[in-house]
């Protein structure tokens, strides 16, 4: 017999292990939802068998929960420590090692930045899901002791235009309607701005959307919480929200490909939320943090109780004793094994000296928020849990959460180098499909759906230009605390190119969000990675994962920007198809007086219009051949010290010269750039280009930005001198957007084209 | 009274979230200004030094939010727990002339207490409300600039100061629209005008009043703001404490303007 009930008042199974061969293994793993494979379920057979006894259901669920690759990151780990974690720079307060990296803000503040993938609940239960989503992500941010100040959410689905649907899958643009919605109803409840993203449709995504959130907070240095336990004798206290049988097994079913059944059979792995009992966690957190009365904090999310309290106690070399009748529930009848690793949402666990238990208790009363002493921490490495005074676990915690690691093999495919880009048949009608097209075309729709000015301190905002029809910024600027300094953020990536060449996409996503940074006129200061791939289990999607780190990490050392956080999220895969390579980029800059940020939109008539960077041919993944059907694997390449070149000039040039705008050089090269900057202005302007027109307008090579500029000629040589490139292409003004003997079209009807491109699949 | 006399209170239950800024925006100006929740006015769990009544202060403000998740209708359970156990506080203090500032959904709590339109001067708080904050035209929340052309004639206190024609407030809010009773709508704006109860309105870059974006939730007469009889209570979507520090800085003067008046009473 493979379970056998003990003996207890309530429902608690030994699962015979010791007895089981390889077959039964496997049987236990796929009965109890375990997600172990058999080399793993041995490891457990192997353990239980030195200690001379079975498990009980709630410790095997506690390792599957410990050893799935959401919170253990076995797969990835390895080459990430290889390859992206061994750049430094001394501003970096805390990176990777807890729930959000802490990076110095000035002498008062750190910032603190988290980026988190929520792609399995999103696929099964949009709104639910991107909700959760926002809802984890910011208390990874709270539970460092910060307040968040900015949310970030690029999203990735299937065309909008798609058709044959496979069974057990959502149309897109169902899938985009229902994040979006959860998105804005958790969002603005909880009153925190979602201020940029992005969205990009891409057949890959049709059975698995990719929802990412990033959420950046503000914290006093003297006041950065440790997500570890303080030390023997504190105590545990669970606050927030009641635990129930929501979100079981989220982790484990978002480590393993979604089938068409995952429709019916995963719904449960998808919490809910309640952004009401997060508004005053928020608060309730933050006032007991700002009386110094906690000594450790960290969030419940993937594995609930399972996990933090083990990783808790791991941390502080700790252990713990759990009273797990204690735990307030929201339905009667649960099973101890549920109670410990339910996922559901809006709870923190802190850790609180005794003397200070009843003031923490009285702040949480206060605020509403129900609060319990649930434990405490011991001075062994063992974790030991009651139930109604049965000892139903007693496990080293070592081994549980020290878990496994793997270097998976992987295999590099090469493509063959095509490169059949030529002349459009039409170009002005190309120009207008691009800007139509719903990878390109604005983004108001969904923007205007979030409130990204509540907290009064959004000062370059995600829509810029002239009132209610404004175009897209490069990144967003807020201003988290009483000086003038700000933050910039932005989430870049582009999955034609990733999918096309992962190593030159994932650098060229590296390339853009810098120039996004450094558009607004913020110093790039540090970013964080949300890396979506397929199985890692299949050699060819490791080889993916593998060459995307690569060039990250050849990027940032290169150019010498800190990676503080990140999430790896694999398995977005069914057996239809995997995503593209997805390496979601969330940068962040600083801007030394927010007064001096700078916006996309052209400002007055008759200046001058300077092109910054060196234009080749580069198609491969461009929006040109999305459009025009032509072919090319050329994926625009960069390098790190070239960027960092042009970088520090643009920055200087900022400081020398008045530059009115300035905007980045991205999809559809050259040309959708400027017809961007005349749409968030409704100012024309007139160009010259050298050379072949349709290479110079829409080839997307990197390390570009165009600006407006007093001083033209000035800014020309200011640039040659340093041997960079800089040519003098035109002039601002007039009502439509002229390349001399190439095309001309109005404004107006630039506007219209892109105003339309998303509304035409969403409606306004 | 001296600056340093005056106390504000921002008011919050679960789900107000506008709070922080709003404080800050009245302490930019030096006064001492904390936020609330509303359980310290009547909760017996809240302990001595944290207890406070309404007679502490001199100028209240309903800040923007979701209070209690706006799930009935936006401002509705604010409101019903206000009325339960502070309604005659409430009242004394709209009639002793102390301004209330209620700001987007603020403005929805007002709006649900009776507080606003506010016709009687001897019942500040109506029995019933008399006009609903609608869900928008385009049924859905909606962030953007809004342009307001100011048009009180000297009765609101909040907005004496004010040198502008048109200032521009961000709106941010899925159920803003104005609507009074069914049949009565002249009557309302006719009464409203008389009594010069009308604050902003709605109107687009040339200051005419237009439709859909400028008029962002199909508000009846592009009303965006109302005062009460005695023009000391402001209800407002749109969000001044937005359009505070950079780059616009119009929403001082509703500040400035209520301070003003405080130091004159």
């Amino acid at each position: 017999m493979l379970y056998k009930r003990a003996d207890t008042p309530f429902e608690l199974y030994e699962i015979n292990v010791l007895d089981a061969n390889d077959e039964d293994l496997v049987k236990i793993s796929q009965e109890l939802g375990l997600a172990l494979n058999i080399e793993e379920m041995k490891k457990i057979k192997e353990h239980f068998a030195s200690k001379g006894r079975n498990p009980y259901d709630i410790e095997l669920q506690s390792i599957a929960q410990a050893w799935s690759e959401h919170c253990c990151y076995k797969s990835s780990k390895c080459y990430l420590k290889q390859l992206l974690f061994d750049v430094d720079a001394e501003y970096v307060i805390s990176a990777i090692k807890e729930d959000a990296g802490v990076v110095e803000f000035d002498d008062e503040y750190a910032y603190v930045v988290a980026f988190e993938s929520h792609n399995h609940p999103s696929a099964i239960e949009p709104y639910g899901g991107a909700a959760t989503g926002i809802g984890g992500i910011l208390r990874d941010i709270l539970c460092m002791g910060a307040q968040p100040v900015a949310l970030i959410d690029p999203l990735f689905f299937g065309r909008p235009d798609s058709e044959d649907i496979p069974k057990g899958t959502k149309h897109p643009l169902y899938l985009l309607s229902g994040v979006v919605s959860g998105i804005r109803d958790y969002g603005n409840r909880v009153g925190i701005p979602t201020v940029a993203g992005m969205l990009f449709f891409h057949d890959g995504y049709l059975t698995n959307c990719i929802v990412n959130v990033g959420c950046v907070g503000i914290a006093r240095k003297d006041r950065i919480i440790r997500s570890k336990a303080g030390g023997a004798g504190d105590l545990f206290i669970l606050a927030g929200g009641a635990t129930g049988r929501d979100g079981i097994h989220g982790v484990t079913f978002a480590s393993a490909e979604l089938e068409e059944e995952s429709e019916e059979k995963s719904r449960s792995a998808v919490q809910l939320g309640n952004p009401i009992i997060k508004e005053p966690l928020i608060h309730a957190c933050l006032e007991v943090v700002e009386k110094g009365l906690l000594t450790g904090m960290k969030d419940l999310g993937g594995g609930g109780l399972s996990c933090v309290i083990g990783e808790m106690s791991l941390a502080a070399g700790c252990g713990a004793e759990v009273w797990l009748e204690k735990v307030p529930l929201k339905e009667e009848g649960m099973a101890p094994w549920e109670i410990w690793i339910s996922e559901s949402q809006e709870r923190m666990m802190l850790t609180v000296k005794p003397k200070d238990v009843d003031e923490v208790l009285y702040i949480f009363q206060k605020w509403d928020v129900p609060a319990v002493v649930v434990g405490r921490v011991t001075d062994d490495r063992i974790l030991r849990i009651y139930y109604h005074n049965y000892k139903i676990y007693e496990m080293d915690i070592d081994f549980v959460v020290s878990a496994v690691e793997y270097c998976r093999p992987y295999v590099i495919k090469h493509a063959e180098v095509v490169d059949a880009v030529s002349k459009p048949a039409d170009i002005e009608k190309t120009l207008l499909e691009m800007l139509s097209h719903y990878n390109v075309a604005s983004r108001e729709w969904i923007i205007r759906q979030y409130d990204h000015e509540v907290r009064a301190s959004t000062v370059v905002k995600p829509l810029q230009g002239r009132i209610n029809r404004e175009g897209h910024g490069d990144a967003a600027v807020i201003r988290p605390a009483n000086s003038w300094k700000g933050i910039a953020v932005t989430a870049d990536v582009n999955p034609w190119m990733t999918s096309m060449d992962p190593y030159w996409g994932t650098a060229s996503a590296f390339d853009e969000m810098v120039r996004n940074l450094v558009a607004v006129n913020s110093v790039p200061h540090s970013f964080a990675d949300c890396l979506n791939f397929g199985n890692p289990e299949k050699q060819e999607r490791m080889g993916e994962f593998v060459e995307s780190v690569k060039a990250l990490g050849w990027m940032a050392r290169g150019f010498g920007l800190p990676c503080v956080s990140g999430n790896v999220s694999f398995y977005n895969e069914t057996p239809h198809m995997s995503v593209p390579p997805t390496p979601t980029l969330m940068g962040i800059g600083i801007v030394e007086n927010v007064r001096d940020a700078i916006t996309a939109d052209f400002k007055r008539k008759g200046s001058g219009i300077v092109l910054v960077g060196e234009t080749s041919k580069e198609f491969g993944g461009s929006l040109y051949c999305a459009v025009t059907g032509m072919k090319s694997t050329v994926v625009p390449e960069t390098s790190p010290e070239k960027l960092s070149e042009y970088t520090k000039a643009m920055l200087e040039a900022f400081r020398e010269f008045k530059v009115y705008s300035c905007h980045d050089v991205a999809e559809g090269g050259l040309a959708v750039a400027i017809a961007e900057m005349c749409v968030a202005s409704g100012m024309g302007c007139s160009i010259d280009v050298e050379g072949e027109a349709y290479i110079t307008l829409f080839s997307e090579s990197n390390t570009r930005w165009i600006m407006e500029v007093r001083e033209v000629e000035e800014v020309v040589r200011f640039f040659t001198k340093k041997g960079l490139k800089a040519s003098h292409i035109g002039y601002t003004g007039g009502k439509s957007f002229d390349v001399e003997g190439v095309l001309s079209v109005a404004v107006e009807e630039l506007d219209e084209a892109w105003r339309d491109g998303l509304t035409r699949f969403t409606g306004w | 009274m001296d600056r340093d006399e005056i106390r504000v209170a921002v008011l919050r239950i679960e789900g107000t979230n506008c709070e922080d800024e709003t404080v800050k925006a009245f302490r930019e100006f030096g006064v001492f200004c904390e936020s609330v929740h509303l359980k310290q006015f009547y909760s017996d769990m809240i302990r001595d030094k944290e207890q406070r009544t309404f007679t502490d202060y001199n100028c209240l403000v309903f800040p923007g939010g979701f209070s209690a998740g706006d799930y009935v209708r936006a401002g509705a359970i604010f409101s019903a727990r206000l009325k339960s156990v502070l309604q005659n506080d409430l009242e004394d203090f709209i009639k002793q002339g102390y301004p209330i500032l209620g700001i987007c959904n603020g403005f929805q709590v007002l709006v649900e207490l009776g507080a606003l339109p506010g016709f009687d001067e001897d019942r500040p708080i109506a029995e019933k409300p008399e006009m609903v904050l609608g869900i928008n035209d385009s049924n859905r929340f909606e962030c953007r600039p809004s342009l307001l052309k100011h048009e009180n004639r000297g009765k609101c206190i909040f907005t004496r100061k004010l040198e502008k024609d048109v200032v521009m407030f961000p709106v941010a809010h899925a159920e803003g629209k104005v609507i009074f009773p069914k049949g009565k709508e002249k009557e309302y704006i006719d009464g409203l005008v008389q009594n010069d109860q009308i604050v902003f309105r709605y109107v687009d870059t040339k200051g005419s009043y237009a439709g859909y974006p400028w008029n962002p939730n199909g508000s009846t007469y592009n009303i965006a703001g109302i005062c009460n009889i005695t023009g000391n209570v402001l209800g407002l979507m749109p969000h001044p404490e937005r359009a505070f520090w950079y780059p616009n800085t119009d929403g001082r003067a509703v500040i400035e303007s209520a301070l003003d008046y405080l130091g004159r009473i």
